[in-house]
């Protein structure tokens, strides 16, 4: 069977490097860039992010890439945003100022109410039957990160907590053919690494 | 459930791993690269990367060393310390595959690139470095490179309240490296509030991690040279603790291959 390509888009922001490595050894081809052409030949889009909101959105404008995911999405191709890359799916993100976000998942960007900050391993509390997150319920993962996606309930798709009964927070939204991780699956070793493989068929298989 | 963390540290100096006690006497260890492998397969929480002598030396960052643990593939979170001392230093450290950075020299010298730091990478890349003792006088921080000691800085405590950054590493360089003799009056009297603490220096036994963890304030407990003294130590270690609300040991690793 075919080698899946994924192309991980290249706007300037983050740690691409780890990205490719946790790709590469789980056996997927990857292509890092910011060219539509070499993006477009690739069988999902993934969209890494570290830091915050405002710089990397015009990172992405800096690149021309805002209105190319938007097609992309539209046009049914799978993407998936880790961590600052799910933010950016959003609406706006109130990070720092309000900025508008790639607006691909209805929802807004907000700083995290239960705490300053959720930094470490935190357990996943899947919601409904998503036949590619199902298999991590329960799983640790791990997290760093200071603002959260507040998406309306049929786009959210799996919550954490800060404490055992606490308040719930959204951390992985899906829309169709869109999925955005809050967590860094490729620093969560076995667990988010089962997680990525699975989002990454599922999402191609679909 | 937010877990708290154990966390290998690997402490390099002319390029090589070493143990080290007190930051006055090392011995070596080997090529920090395996040992950041073996850490990341047994399967710590996060490791730190701290390189003791970049700063000291003028060299910044150590982005061979870098490189070569990125070549590894980690697949845990991994903390650089060492050499930062501008904003340019923390961003290229990030993207040549660190998760997050320590900063320590810096907050000596110019503790407003935090602020710069924070808007580029987001406060949650960033961990204060503090080498701290509790002398006659009460709290001291150490600026390592001249041996003097004073109090926190009102900047790295203003850095600290309105969270710039995000945790303190609570480092007892006094006893770093002696077994067990971690100070907790130092997370004790540590002066701001709410600020998540990382301890380091001198915790080696169960009983005493245990301890440290149990503390409200303590998020993670951070470990080097004991964790280099047996095979799988982290996984051992948290069989010590539990009942600690610590992420489970990680048994084995395996990942899918696509189909």
């Amino acid at each position: 069977m075919k080698r899946r390509t994924i192309g991980i888009v290249d706007y300037g922001v983050g740690n691409l490097a780890s990205v490719w490595r946790a790709l590469h050894n789980m056996g997927y081809r990857c292509r890092i860039s910011s060219e539509r052409d070499v993006l477009s030949e690739t069988d999902l889009l993934l969209l890494p992010g570290v830091g915050a909101f405002p710089a990397a959105m015009q990172a992405l404008h800096a690149c021309n890439l805002v209105t190319y995911l938007q097609e992309q999405a539209r046009s049914g191709r799978p993407i998936v945003g880790i961590c600052l890359g799910m933010q950016l799916l959003a609406d706006t993100s109130e990070e720092l100022q309000t900025t508008a976000g790639l607006g691909l998942i209805p929802g807004q960007v907000q700083a995290i109410r239960q705490a300053r900050w959720h930094i470490g391993w935190n357990s996943m509390e899947v919601l409904g039957d998503d036949d590619m997150l199902r298999p991590s319920d329960g799983q640790s993962l791990y997290f760093n990160h200071s603002y959260v996606f507040e998406a309306p309930e049929p786009y959210r798709a799996a919550v954490a907590r800060l404490d055992g009964q606490g308040e719930p927070f959204t951390i992985a939204v899906r829309r169709n053919n869109l999925v955005g991780l809050q967590f860094h699956p490729e620093k969560s070793q076995a667990a988010g690494r089962t997680l990525l493989g699975n989002v990454i068929e599922g999402l191609c298989r679909a | 459930m937010l877990k708290k963390r154990l966390i290998g540290v690997v402490t390099v100096k002319d390029g090589w791993a070493v143990q080290s006690f007190g930051y006055r006497r090392y011995l070596p260890l080997g090529r920090p690269e395996v040992l950041i492998e073996n850490l990341d397969r047994w399967g710590a929480d996060e490791v730190v990367l701290q390189c003791i002598d970049r700063t000291r030396q003028g060299q910044g960052p150590d982005f061979a060393l870098l490189e070569r643990v990125a070549r590894k593939g980690l697949s845990t979170p991994l903390i650089y310390a060492g050499g930062i001392a501008s904003v340019d230093d923390g961003v290229a450290v990030i993207k040549a595959g660190a998760d997050r950075i320590c900063l320590d020299a810096l907050l000596h010298d110019t503790p407003a690139s935090a602020r710069l730091l924070a808007e580029r990478l987001g406060a949650q890349a960033l961990i204060a470095a503090l080498p701290l003792s509790v002398e006659a006088k009460g709290l001291r921080w150490l600026d390592y490179r001249n041996g003097q000691q004073q109090p926190l800085s009102d900047a790295v405590t203003a850095l600290l309240r309105e969270g710039v950054l995000s945790e303190a590493l609570v480092i007892d360089w006094r006893n770093e490296g002696t077994p067990g003799a971690f100070d907790a009056r130092l997370l004790d009297q540590f002066p701001v509030a709410d600020v998540p603490l990382l301890a380091f220096g001198g915790l080696s036994e169960p009983g005493q991690l245990r301890d440290t963890l149990q503390r409200e304030r303590v998020v993670a407990a951070a470990v080097g040279n004991f964790l280099s003294y047996r095979e799988h130590a982290v996984r051992l270690y948290k069989q010590e603790l539990g009942g600690l609300p610590l992420r489970a040991p990680a048994v084995e690793r395996t990942f899918p291959t696509p189909t």
